[in-house]
């Protein structure tokens, strides 16, 4: 007879094998993401700090860290660089790809060429970027001066707004790339017919741009957007390098924060703001696909 | 020309030219200054330009360039390969097979790397100093592992799926075990796929500095990025010549990579995007 | 000579999803006698190729049993062979050729897998002799990619061949070739049956192949086998309004209606129009009393007259010259009326006949009515 079991409809030793191909990598997975992620949210209900014994304390670190003003300035400045970096990111973006979607001689080196800064560890951009922004022999400020933008060299990374700017323009350079070649792909699918209608029907350069090419990229720059969105809220490396979390610890990330703790050897502190940290990036990427609706499109 | 026209080329023109230079200028600026003898001289007007930077980097063995550069080389290399082996066959059992779970799997996985690092470095730290682990390859290559093979996952699925399912068919009919299907027909035919997420494994794990930082304690260890965000030369003054120099060496594999298989990386980060 | 008997037992399958339950066959019962060359015919989606991949081992049954000879290959408890165990073979529609290999690599896989591999002498014997059979042997070092539709479906059925399977599946392995290439593989498969012998499964939609292929055709529909006969059984008495539908090209035309006598002679009365049954039909459909029936008749057993007694007017719509014949067409309410003949009909209307030996009534189930 037939029979409704729903397992029943799978063989068995098809059914294996599948497992058996996949057991490495859940495994993998098991040991060194989920059972560190579980572990972390553990060690976050502890006093756990090198030099003393381990000690339960409930919720005591989420409530030392959320009245602690450092953690405030941490999501403030998380945040806010995050707004920063994926808006320029998207202005860029879409400027880049945009010309790198238009015939052109040279376009193909182009392509190329915007690939670099990608490929360059984040760590050697990072120095890079701390030597140009060196105040008395950095090029920035050779060229801020000499173009007569201002008159007095400028404290790149010793002033709250020009660290925050340094590593806002850091983050730009190394990560507009990967925004460019998302949007030039979304770029090439718009079909070429839909333009030469609309240049039928009179639609000029402008016209077509932000009545056609915009709404169509849409869906693929929300998605480029969350993914910068995610990895710019875990921000780390270009903090740790140019300002080390200074002027006066005014550009922490929320990772930033964590790994001092760590570094503290505040275990118990440090794994609480870990699960902070992605308590807020998950937050935000669910707002931000309630608000696209793109949940659907991820599929 | 019309209007239109003159309009577009200037536009052209003048975006082509800012990106020339927006991309490009730290590159040069990092090259510029790993050749110099000083690198004030924007300030002093004088200045030798020699490869003695790059010299000096790669002969003191006190700065331990060429450890670094080797345990960076060996830790990518053997974690994209262990990467590429066990996430085909997930890939494959999850695109190809009918098994309770097939669409659950993926998804799990994709939420697995939601985590940022900074929630398991610091449990992986303490595991790993149990188990003795700290400071070896095997405490970076292990969490690379896991921290790149979602990507792998679905850069692998999204070219499996592009293969016609008729010929796992064929050749279960023909008699191939599941496990010969995948290495004799899916394999051969999905390698530029499975090539450029093995491509984008080795550079994430070259360029990785969190789990470096924190798992690795010196040379025996330590990874290019650590080595270079630590370089303090040997008395106090930053010396920016070797540091660029170092930076040159270290860029440059990637670049190169990166110049060669350019349609490897772009299709991978669209395989890895467009699904993800 | 390597003949294989199939006995297939109420063989079901449904697929369990989050929506529901989806029956895509329901108590299937077959038998497919050695040496056949039998073909399941139906629309796409009636689950002929699902039935194909049970038979194959690719799927699992949810009920019923599979028999190759006396030996159970398949039911839902737990028996399960998978393909190579069975030892079948299968042309894909796509021909599924491995695009990396060559010719001989294609062909000589099969031989790769068994359990004891062939020495590389006998197995390039093997290949050679299929290719042969199949006239490809000249193509053996080339790639998938750089041959023709024709020569790749050739290779397909060499890889079928090549390890004297006890049975051959084949789905839909024509209906990627263009028209003439068809016709001419068509007549070239029929023929490569008959010299191997082995039981052969073939599906198709197109009701052609299956006319001119089969020994036995199986018509299948939402699951359902309608009806299971060689070719001029079912094309001369089909069980259902279904099969007749299906099969004959163009389609029987079909009318249904109310009976009514006048006269001492049965009309059928279709909307406007009105047709007097012949007096055989009349006379054995009486008894019946039936009150709602659906006539049908082949476009080639509506005749042309222009004297005697006509059962029927129709006026001309269209008029096709199809080389050796007239296909004319007539608008109705319920679809068109197609009348096929060898002359050029005269004026706008057409006076026709029908034989009482060539019609075929159904009731308002749809079901035959057998006089």
């Amino acid at each position: 007879m037939a029979s409704d079991n729903f397992l029943q409809q799978y063989e068995k030793s098809e059914v294996r094998t599948a497992w058996i191909f996949i057991a490495p990598l859940l495994l993998v997975v098991g040991i060194f993401v989920l059972v560190p992620v579980l572990g972390t949210f553990y060690t976050s209900l502890f006093l756990d700090v090198s030099y003393l014994p381990e000690q339960f304390v409930g919720l005591r670190n989420y409530t030392d860290l959320l009245s602690s003003p450092d953690f405030w300035q941490a999501l403030r400045f998380t945040l806010a660089y995050t707004v920063a970096a994926v808006t320029l990111e998207a202005f860029f973006g879409v400027m880049f790809a945009l010309l790198l979607n238009e015939v052109f001689p040279g376009r193909g080196l182009l392509r190329v060429v915007i690939l670099i800064p990608w490929a360059i560890p984040t760590i050697v951009s990072a120095r890079t970027w701390q030597l140009i922004y060196e105040y008395t022999y950095g090029i920035m400020n050779y060229l801020v001066v000499n173009s007569g933008l201002v008159s007095e060299r400028i404290n790149w990374l010793g002033t709250e707004f020009g660290a925050f700017s340094a590593l806002v323009l850091a983050d730009v350079w190394k990560t507009t790339p990967f925004v460019v070649l998302i949007l030039l792909a979304g770029l090439q699918a718009i079909p070429e017919d839909i333009y030469q209608q609309a240049k039928v029907d009179g639609a000029g350069l402008f016209r077509r741009f932000y009545k056609i090419t915009l709404p169509m990229l849409m869906p693929v720059l929300v998605i480029s957007l969350i993914f910068r969105t995610i990895d710019s809220l875990r921000m780390f490396d270009l903090v740790y390098v140019l300002t080390g979390g200074g002027p006066g610890g005014s550009t922490r990330t929320l990772s930033y924060l964590g790994f001092e703790a760590f570094a503290n050897d505040n275990f118990g502190m440090g794994s609480t703001v870990s699960v902070v940290t992605f308590v807020v990036a998950f937050a935000i990427t669910l707002v931000y696909l309630k608000a696209g609706k793109f949940s659907e499109q991820l599929k | 020309m019309t209007r239109e026209e003159i309009i577009r080329s200037c536009l052209i023109f003048a975006t082509g030219l800012f990106l020339l230079a927006f991309t490009l200028g730290p590159f040069i600026w990092m090259i510029w200054i790993s050749l110099a003898d000083r690198a004030d001289f924007l300030v002093t007007g004088q200045v030798e330009y020699s490869l003695s930077n790059y010299r000096q980097v790669l002969t003191a063995h006190s700065l331990h360039f060429l450890d670094y550069l080797s345990n960076s080389l060996w830790i990518s290399t053997i974690t994209a390969i262990i990467v590429t082996l066990f996430s085909s066959m997930a890939a494959y059992a999850v695109s190809r097979m009918r098994f309770p779970g097939r669409s659950v799997v993926p998804l799990l996985i994709l939420a697995m790397s939601m985590f940022p690092q900074i929630s398991i470095v610091g449990y992986l730290f303490e595991m790993f100093s149990k188990a003795g682990l700290i400071n070896s390859h095997m405490a970076l290559i292990l969490p690379y592992i896991a921290w790149t093979i979602p990507i792998a996952l679905w850069i692998n699925m999204s070219y499996f799926t592009q293969i016609p399912l008729d010929l796992d068919k064929a050749a279960l009919v023909d008699g191939a075990s599941r496990m010969k299907v995948l290495y004799k027909i899916i394999f051969p035919l999905a390698l530029p796929g499975i090539f450029s997420s093995a491509l984008l494994v080795f550079i994430a794990c070259f360029n990785e500095f969190l789990f470096a930082i924190m798992l690795t304690i010196d040379y025996t260890a330590q990874t290019l990025p650590v080595g270079i965000a630590l370089f303090q030369g040997l008395h106090g003054e930053i010396p920016w010549g070797n540091l660029m120099a170092a930076s040159a060496i270290a860029s440059v594999p990637l670049v190169i990579l990166t110049l060669i298989f350019q349609r490897y990386i772009v299709a991978g980060l669209m395989g890895g995007a467009v699904k993800g | 000579m390597n003949a294989t008997k199939i006995t297939i037992k109420s063989l079901a399958k449904s697929f369990v999803t989050f929506r529901g339950k989806v029956d895509v066959l329901k108590s299937i019962d077959l038998e497919i006698e050695p040496g056949e060359f039998f073909v399941l015919l139906g629309p796409s989606g009636c689950g002929k190729s699902t039935l194909l991949n049970l038979l194959a081992g690719l799927e699992k049954p949810s009920g019923g049993e599979l028999y190759f000879d006396q030996e159970l290959v398949a039911d839902s408890v737990g028996k399960f062979s998978g393909p190579f165990e069975r030892d079948i073979s299968m042309v894909f529609q796509s021909y599924a050729l491995y695009p990396h290999m060559t010719v001989e690599g294609n062909i000589a896989f099969p031989l790769t897998n068994l359990p004891q591999v062939p020495s590389p002498k006998v197995m390039q014997a093997k290949v050679k002799e299929a290719a042969t059979l199949l006239q490809i042997d000249h193509l053996l070092d080339r790639k998938p990619a750089e041959l023709s539709g024709g020569q790749r479906q050739r290779v397909a059925i060499g890889r079928a061949i090549v390890r004297n399977p006890k049975v051959c599946l084949m789905d839909e392995p024509l209906s990627n070739l263009d028209a003439k290439l068809r016709n001419e593989m068509r007549a070239h498969l029929k023929d490569l049956q008959k010299k191997l012998g082995v039981t052969t499964i073939y599906v198709t939609h197109d009701q052609l192949e299956a006319m001119t292929l089969g020994h036995r055709i199986a018509i299948m529909n939402n699951g359902v086998l309608q009806q299971v006969g060689t070719p001029v059984e079912i094309y001369r008495a089909p069980i259902n309004q279904f099969v007749a539908r299906f099969i004959g090209s163009p389609t029987m035309n079909m009318l249904t209606g109310d009976l009514n006598e006048e006269n001492g002679s049965l009309y059928l009365q279709a909307d406007t129009l009105k047709i007097k049954l012949p007096t055989e039909t009349a006379c054995k459909l009486k008894p019946k009393n039936l009150k709602k029936i659906t006539l049908g008749v082949r476009p080639e057993r509506l005749y042309v007259i222009t004297e005697g007694e006509q059962n029927l007017a129709l006026p001309v719509n269209v008029i096709e010259n199809v080389g050796p014949e007239f296909l004319i067409y007539s608008f109705h309410k319920q679809g068109q009326i197609v009348v096929r003949t060898p002359d050029e009909p005269v004026g706008d209307s057409l006076c026709l006949a029908l034989d009482a030996g060539h019609l075929h009534l159904f009731d308002d189930q749809g079901a035959r009515i057998n006089l």
